[in-house]
């Protein structure tokens, strides 16, 4: 095996492969409709799905563990069915079979050359849990405890738990929790691992949410009570059958640890809010595993929001009641390019007070580039294109019905619409060889993008594009070719509405190299905004980190906006890892120091186990 | 290829594209030039210094080059390898006062100039952009006149534009302009800079010329420029519609050419049907950058106080005969030039309605009626006059244009060839 080898940037190996998994559990969601591994679903430990085995082969290979019997069962598991490539390339641009199959191979060869099985430890604590949850939801072998010892943070330390644990039932969980108190256990729930901060790390017990599952629509409330195990992407598609929407956070993120974390936000916010917002009610229990109501009288006061970066949870969260909103048919998707980040503020904010429009976000280049190309060698010269070439380096997307569209049309801004998108989307390769883009800086020096007011531009567009599934898939691995042809001849894959509702596209980010965002919420003020945007600039630049700006959402009306700015690294580059601790610790200092200075600039770290507080005491108080 | 001679040491240096002859500096004044990076200040430079003058470069440096290095890429472009003693660059703020220098340099500076070229113009022609083009043509010149007072200049020669005359004159006098309708921000601008320059000099008693050329392209003899707008942007349009449609039908079977009526004949014309609405008849006023540049050398030497030339040519081009120059050369059929007052109601082809937008700016000019009264001109120029513009001509250009990729590649190309 190849343990000795640097692992920085490169996948060419098995190792190097799994050694660049970004732990963003989308292995674990059917996003491409292309089915999500057969013994993930089947056995629920992270371990049997790509993401975990990818995690126990770089174990293995860097000798920290041993050949146990989960790892023969959790290498025998797969059948090499090749899902994993389809949904990691679509993100990452990887192929995780490679390691599923140096997995097989290495377990194999170990049996073969005679090697000794580790056996499992005789442990009396885990007997008792597994009397609560029954012998196949807990362990401590060492095979499965490895592949907690990741988050999607990434730069928390690994740390391997002690006990992996999945409850079935909040009756289980109360249970555990009491066992864990009597013999003084450390226990950490845990989701998806979606926490930025490393929190869903921990030495002790890790109670994994993902058998909790239940979904119950109580639609003429236009509500949902949804158990701890449930996806945002899951969520969303069950609501999107009934005729609703959630608002949701990353696809993978479980719905109801993503809104104890921090709130859920997205470009939705706009008009569906953000933290309590979002929900009606939520059941808990506490430390001492008494369960507790959110809306009883008696109830611990968590719509409340203390200014403290190191919370203690309030307790675990094991469901919530979800608020659903309604969808019509005339929805659709528009991207309005802007010159200046300056311009582009002024449009949100304006169609935030005025209630146009139902998500709002402006984007910067590196996420558009980053969102729309399938390969990252792409994503560098789109990039380069839309901001050189197109003179686009802001982009704002609104999601809104006709009468919104029709409204910002009166405004005057030109804008692709969704025909305009799908011709750019899918003829992507065709804009790196067009002569014909250096024309467009002139068409625009009466009115910026005056182009698109050209009535047949979409014709154009079509005939100098050329646009289409063949061609999009063009850079793509050959073998998967076929397969992302058919993808992206469904329609909704290059639907606006429906990629800002599943945000599956979101994860492209950290393909480059992962991303650490530094967020925070604050007013929409163009001076203000630049002054933290060239401030975070200058800081990575000073500890030579990748960085650019994320993206903006404006909340409660224009008032303020969430705001994210982007560090990319290295994480299996220990130097750029010491930066970005760095880059972000002072990063964290200048927004502590603006928001003395300015009285309304809040850091996101400072919501942490608070997001289930009142979005007004978040951001007033 | 031939030779200069340096001013102080009297080197030879080389300069390509050009006749041999020897230059003395004898006798010739010492010039400011504004400018000198932009399409004619260049031109100009280059010609001064194979002429053996002595110039100052007044001029700024951009984010991402000094003005040492704008100036050193130009002269490689122009051929001109060494420089000693003849070329002076200076840095300088055209908005601050002493032009943004140190009294001691700015002294310095009015003390070696013995006439100054205003040659820095911004030349863009949207609305959207008039304070930035009034920023640059009018209130810059502040600057310049309170430099050419102080440097009690023996000339200020101000480049101009032929259109300063305005959007209602027939024919166009060489006088100082007194219209207030325009064609474009650009014009309007430099109108009200000739106005400024006039009472100014006037009030000041300096000695001054306004050169007014008509539309400069590149150079008549190799096709060679450095800037591809003008006349040269409709056509680089033309060229990518057809590029686009050809594509479509050589790849895509002219999935979308073919409703439009968009196909390769039997002789492999494209043809395109393309119908460019014209307000009126009337011609394109063009003249060559070689021709500017030796009619311009001629005035500085003969020039009267305070007279006013037009570089403008007396055979101007008509949009048929371009678009007939244009069918042989890029093998396009179907353009049609049709004289109406307004397209508005017509319902056009996506390729028309995209070239229409691409016209747009410069459509006035292609139905252009005014007629240049150029008595001054002839008169310092011993009858100087610029060629008609042949197809040869035309080809050279458009060669040229497509060989540097509209200017893209300009200086790649050039360093490769050279």
């Amino acid at each position: 095996m190849q343990n000795n080898v640097n692992a920085s940037g490169n996948t060419e190996t098995p190792y190097k492969t799994a050694k660049n998994c970004r732990h963003y559990a989308m292995c674990k969601i059917d996003f491409l409709g292309s089915g999500v591994c057969t013994s993930g679903l089947e056995k629920q430990f992270v371990s049997y799905y790509p993401q975990g085995r990818m995690i126990l082969y770089e174990a293995l290979a860097e000798n920290k563990i041993s050949v146990t019997k989960k790892c023969v069962e959790i290498a025998n598991s797969c059948n090499l069915c090749g899902k994993c490539d389809l949904q990691c390339y679509f993100i990452n641009e990887m192929r995780p079979t490679k390691v599923m199959e140096a997995l097989k191979n290495h377990v194999e060869t170990f049996i073969k050359n005679g090697g000794k099985i580790k056996p499992p430890k005789d442990d009396n604590l885990l007997a008792e849990i597994r009397k609560i949850v029954g012998d196949n939801w807990a362990t401590n072998d060492e095979a499965i405890t490895v592949t907690y010892s990741h988050d999607v943070s990434p730069i928390s330390e690994p740390k391997i738990p002690d006990y992996v644990v999945m409850p079935n039932t909040k009756e289980e969980i109360a249970s555990l929790v009491k066992l864990f108190n009597k013999n003084n256990i450390p226990y950490t729930m845990r989701g998806n691992g979606q926490n930025l901060l490393g929190f869903a790390v921990h030495e002790g017990v890790i109670m994994d949410l993902n058998r909790m599952k239940t979904i119950e629509f109580d639609e003429k409330n236009w509500l949902v009570k949804v158990g701890p195990g449930v996806s945002a992407f899951d969520l969303q598609k069950q609501a999107q059958k009934k005729g609703f929407r959630i608002n949701a956070g990353e696809p993978a993120a479980l719905i109801c640890a993503n809104i104890m974390c921090s709130g859920i936000m997205s470009t939705f916010s706009t008009t569906y809010g953000i933290n309590a917002d979002n929900f009606i009610d939520a059941e808990f229990i506490d430390k001492d595993g008494a369960f507790f109501n959110l809306n009883d009288a008696s109830s611990p006061n968590l719509y409340a929001y203390q200014n403290l970066q190191h919370k203690n949870s309030p307790g675990i969260c094991v469901s919530a009641s979800i608020r659903l909103h309604p969808m019509t048919e005339d929805e659709s998707g528009i991207l309005v390019p802007f010159q200046t980040l300056d311009r582009a503020l002024g449009f949100i904010k304006d169609c935030a007070i005025r209630h146009i429009g139902l998500a709002l976000g402006i984007v910067g280049a590196e996420y558009i580039s980053a969102f729309l190309s399938p390969t990252k060698a792409m994503a560098s010269d789109i990039k380069d294109i839309f901001i050189h070439k197109l003179d686009i380096p802001y982009l704002v997307v609104v999601i809104g019905d006709r009468f919104a569209i029709r409204t910002i049309d009166e405004m005057g801004f030109p804008y692709f619409d969704q025909r305009l998108f799908n011709a750019l989307y899918l003829g992507l390769p065709s804009l790196k060889s067009a002569q014909w883009l250096n024309l467009v800086k002139e068409l625009s020096d009466d009115e910026p993008y005056s182009y698109l007011r050209i009535k047949s531009f979409a014709d154009l567009l079509e005939t100098a594009l050329s646009p289409s599934p063949a061609l999009y898939s063009q850079e793509i691995d050959p073998e998967l070719r076929p397969f992302f042809e058919r993808l992206f001849l469904l329609e909704e894959i290059t639907d606006l509405v429906w990629l800002n509702m599943y945000r599956i596209m979101s994860t492209r980010l950290g393909r480059k190299k992962p991303f650490l965002p530094v967020l925070i919420y604050l007013p929409i003020d163009p001076v203000l905004i630049n002054d933290l945007k060239d401030k975070f600039r200058l800081i990575a630049e000073k500890h030579q980190i990748d960085n650019d700006m994320g993206f903006i959402t404006p909340i409660d009306h224009g008032k303020r906006c969430i705001f994210e700015y982007d560090y990319f690294f290295d994480y299996n580059d220990p130097d750029e890892i010491k930066r970005i601790r760095l880059a972000a610790t002072e990063a964290n200092r200048l927004v502590d120091e603006y928001s003395i200075k300015t009285g309304t600039v809040k850091g996101h770290p400072y919501v942490l186990y608070q997001g289930f507080c009142r979005k007004e005491n978040l951001l007033y108080s | 290829m031939y030779c200069t001679r340096d001013f102080a040491e009297k080197k030879t240096y080389c300069i390509h594209n050009s006749n041999p002859r020897i230059l003395t500096v004898k006798n010739k004044p010492t010039i400011a030039l504004t400018g000198a990076t932009g399409f004619l200040g260049s031109h100009l430079m280059a010609s001064m210094l194979s002429c053996g003058y002595k110039i100052i470069i007044l001029g700024r440096r951009t984010k991402e080059e000094t003005l040492q290095e704008r100036i050193s890429r130009l002269l490689q472009w122009f051929g001109i390898e060494e420089l000693t003693g003849q070329l002076e660059l200076v840095e300088i703020d055209f908005l601050k006062p002493m032009l943004g220098l140190p009294e001691a340099e700015y002294k310095k500076l009015c003390l070696n100039t013995e006439q100054i070229i205003h040659c820095a113009s911004d030349t863009s022609f949207a609305e959207r952009k008039r304070d930035i083009v009034f920023k640059t043509n009018v209130t810059s010149l502040e600057g310049i006149l309170e430099f050419a007072a102080n440097a009690h200049v023996t000339f200020l020669h101000y480049i101009s534009t032929a259109y300063v005359a305005g959007a209602n004159g027939t024919i166009c006098q060489e006088c100082i302009p007194c219209a207030s309708d325009f064609f474009n921000v650009y014009e309007e601008s430099k109108a009200r800079a000739e106005n400024m320059i006039y009472s100014f000099c006037k009030k000041e008693s300096i000695p001054f010329t306004i050169i007014r050329p008509s539309i400069v392209y590149g150079d008549s003899r190799t096709g060679r420029s450095l800037k591809f707008n003008a006349l040269y942007f409709p056509l680089q349009s033309l060229m990518y519609i057809r590029e686009i449609y050809l594509n479509d039908i050589q790849n895509h079977g002219g999935l979308k050419s073919n409703p439009h009526g968009i196909f390769i004949d039997k002789e492999g014309y494209l043809h395109l049907p393309l119908r460019i609405y014209l307000p009126q008849e009337g011609a394109l006023n063009l003249i060559p950058v070689d021709y500017f540049v030796n009619a311009t050398m001629k005035i500085i030497v003969n020039a009267s106080p305070g007279e006013i030339y037009h570089l403008t040519n007396n055979s101007p081009t008509t949009l048929e005969g371009i678009s007939a120059y244009n069918e042989r050369f890029m093998k396009i059929k179907g353009v049609e030039i049709i004289y109406a007052k307004s397209a508005d109601n017509v319902l056009r082809n996506p390729a028309e309605e995209l070239f229409d937008r691409f016209v747009e700016p410069y459509r006035l000019y292609l139905s252009d009626n005014r007629i240049f009264n150029r008595v001054n001109t002839d008169l310092v120029t011993d009858n100087f006059y610029p060629p008609e513009f042949t197809y040869e001509i035309f080809k050279n250009c458009m060669e040229y244009a497509i060989r540097v990729n509209w200017g893209e590649s300009i200086f790649v190309e050039e360093h490769r060839e050279s």
